[in-house]
């Protein structure tokens, strides 16, 4: 979708962004960023961008990597062909995980505040706020921008919020501390994890019902990320403390595979062409690179210290 | 404001736009009106930790409870029977207080936050639960750190005001906000107690107190920001891991990594009822 817009804009505009395929890694407690280079799976730069960087995010025309910056309360822009932070703009307090969506503009969780946040980067406003449930973590936003999840994690609920409206549609009781959802393709369907009941939720979104749960295997699971396949037809998870990346059905949520990966696994992210699955492996401060047709990891790629989070210019 | 509209109230919006604020204000109130009451009593001091920590899981419960339409109160009560639509019971009262108020209130969960003796577990009273962890689960922990560090005297408790971890931070900064003071063991107790009946409430809206019981005896995945997966044993203890704290200072965990199997949180206490 995006390299037809970015075509478009190729045919229309000199000022384009060709994508780079470059990967960015937030290293938490490393206050920097590793650029991994996908096409060789060496990273080349490390970018300091300030105190415990988490979340990661790409601008829908691929000309900003965003970086919530948690000790310094700001989100770091970054210029993925110059590698250098341009400028910084206040996201408040504590900013941690976040969603870009369609239109351009930041949804970031305020953790402290029982609040979820729109922020404009291209000029810093706050467009709006959102009160939700306590210790908002994951955001997630539909493919058509119409829906916005929060999860907020003490509160054990999902929060669906309409766009543009920004009112809140439907609240969701989940497992113990929800941490992070997806949306399928079109949008109709919804997963979320969580992390200390170890499971993973399927959830219609227009009615708000749960359609399935799936405990993972492993009773050291703390499920994190979780990302749906190209095709719609295999779930992503994280698997924290388990250290591996559970394949699910999205259909059924059988578990398909468990795929070894380091320890502490939480960060996910997919390539455009859904073949390439990179994996923030805290405590082994790595990142796996997993086929996604073979179900295999072919490559680990050593970055800073806790990466957290991950992100594809692709 | 005419005093004549004053003494006509359902006059006094006249223009469209007051009609129209009147409505909302009907339907805002309406909508409390609609909410689902849940009652808590609580019996004990409340200048206390345990009625201080109980009082912030309430407010979180009602943080929670007004996007699902439940209401929560805690209320002070000398027991040791409450009204018949009190949900359940905190306590934070001495040992042999407790089996007068279980006896009172049969059926009803009453949950002990204060009080650590061994034999209110071992007694496995079916509607007595234990959100303090007990002596037997703090001497476990100690007797497993030891066997790692023979020389440490660091002794186990349930929550310092300093853990970080597992959105412990999180937990500690909103006590601290709404008590005016650290979190201590008792306090903790205090929030997991009315939290877990929130959190259970939350998941299947059964209020009526022995089916409250019946919930908080199940699998509840009890997420008391300390990390691990927590249920109540069927003596009533709520499964828990344990901090060890040395001269003031969090310096482990306990179950003890490389000791015994850290996701094992039986390995802490009495884990079953005597057969």
């Amino acid at each position: 979708m995006r390299a037809l817009f970015c075509l478009l804009l190729l045919l229309l505009s000199p000022l384009v962004d060709a994508a780079t395929g470059r990967v960015f890694v937030s290293n938490e407690q490393d206050d920097s960023v590793s650029v991994i280079d996908s096409a060789t799976n060496e990273v080349i730069k490390t970018i300091p961008v300030g105190k415990r960087p988490r979340g990661v995010g790409i601008a829908p025309d691929g000309s900003a990597v965003y970086v919530a910056v948690s000790g310094d309360n700001v989100i770091a822009v970054i210029d993925p062909h110059t590698l250098e932070v341009v400028r910084t703009f206040p996201s408040g307090d504590d900013p941690e995980a976040f969603a870009v969506h369609p239109n351009g503009n930041i949804y970031i969780s305020n953790e402290e505040d029982a609040k979820a946040s729109v922020l404009n980067p291209a000029t810093g406003e706050l467009v709006a706020e959102i009160e939700v449930g306590i210790e908002p973590e994951g955001v997630a936003i539909s493919p058509d921008g119409s829906r916005v999840i929060v999860t907020s994690e003490s509160t054990n609920m999902l929060h669906i919020i309409g766009v543009p409206e920004h009112e809140i549609v439907a609240n969701i009781v989940v497992g113990a501390r929800p941490r992070a959802a997806t949306f399928s393709a079109d949008g109709s369907t919804a997963y979320a994890t969580s992390e200390i009941s170890g499971e993973v939720k399927k959830i219609d979104v227009a009615s708000g019902k749960i359609l399935g749960r799936m405990p993972l295997a492993d009773d050291k699971a703390k499920p994190k990320d979780v990302l749906v396949s190209r095709d719609g037809r295999q779930l992503y998870v994280a698997g924290g403390r388990a250290n591996r990346i559970f394949v699910l059905d999205a259909n059924s949520l059988e578990i398909i595979k468990a795929i070894p990966v380091g320890k502490r696994v939480w960060g996910l992210a997919l390539s455009r062409d859904g073949k390439r699955l990179y994996t923030t492996d805290g405590v082994d401060h790595q990142v796996s690179v997993i086929d996604t047709g073979a179900l295999d990891v072919v490559a680990t790629v050593p970055v800073g210290k806790f990466p957290w989070g991950v992100a594809i210019d692709d | 404001m005419p005093t004549t509209a004053r003494a006509r109230p359902h006059h006094r919006f006249r223009s469209p736009v007051g009609a129209l604020l009147l409505t909302l204000i009907g339907l805002a109130s309406s909508s409390v009106a609609t909410a689902l009451e849940v009652r808590i009593a609580f019996i004990g001091d409340q200048d206390g930790d345990g009625w201080r920590g109980a009082a912030q899981g309430i407010a979180e419960a009602n943080a929670q409870g007004r996007f699902l339409g439940l209401h929560y109160t805690l209320e002070p009560s000398a027991g040791p029977a409450v009204d018949a639509d009190v949900s359940a019971i905190v306590t934070a009262v001495a040992a042999e207080r407790l089996a007068p108020i279980a006896a009172a209130n049969p059926g009803r969960a009453v949950i002990n936050v204060a009080a650590a003796d061994d034999e209110l577990r071992a007694d496995c009273v079916p509607n007595l639960l234990h959100t303090l962890p007990s002596y037997a689960m703090r001497d476990d922990a100690e007797t497993q750190w030891r066997r790692k560090h023979p020389e440490s005297e660091a002794v186990a408790q349930a929550w310092h005001a300093d853990f970080e971890k597992y959105a412990a931070a999180q937990l500690n900064k909103r006590y601290q906000a709404g008590a005016g003071r650290p979190m201590s063991d008792e306090a903790w107790a205090g929030w997991a107690a009315t939290k877990a009946v929130a959190d259970v409430i939350a998941r299947d809206q059964r209020v009526e107190p022995a089916a409250l019981l019946d919930s908080l005896h199940g699998d509840i995945a009890f997420d008391g920001q300390k990390g691990a997966e927590m249920s109540f044993r069927d003596t009533g203890q709520l499964r828990q891991p344990l901090l060890l704290v040395e001269g003031g200072r969090i310096v482990g965990e306990a179950p003890v990594r490389g000791v015994v199997d850290t996701e094992n949180l039986d390995s802490l206490g009495l884990p079953s009822c005597l057969k």
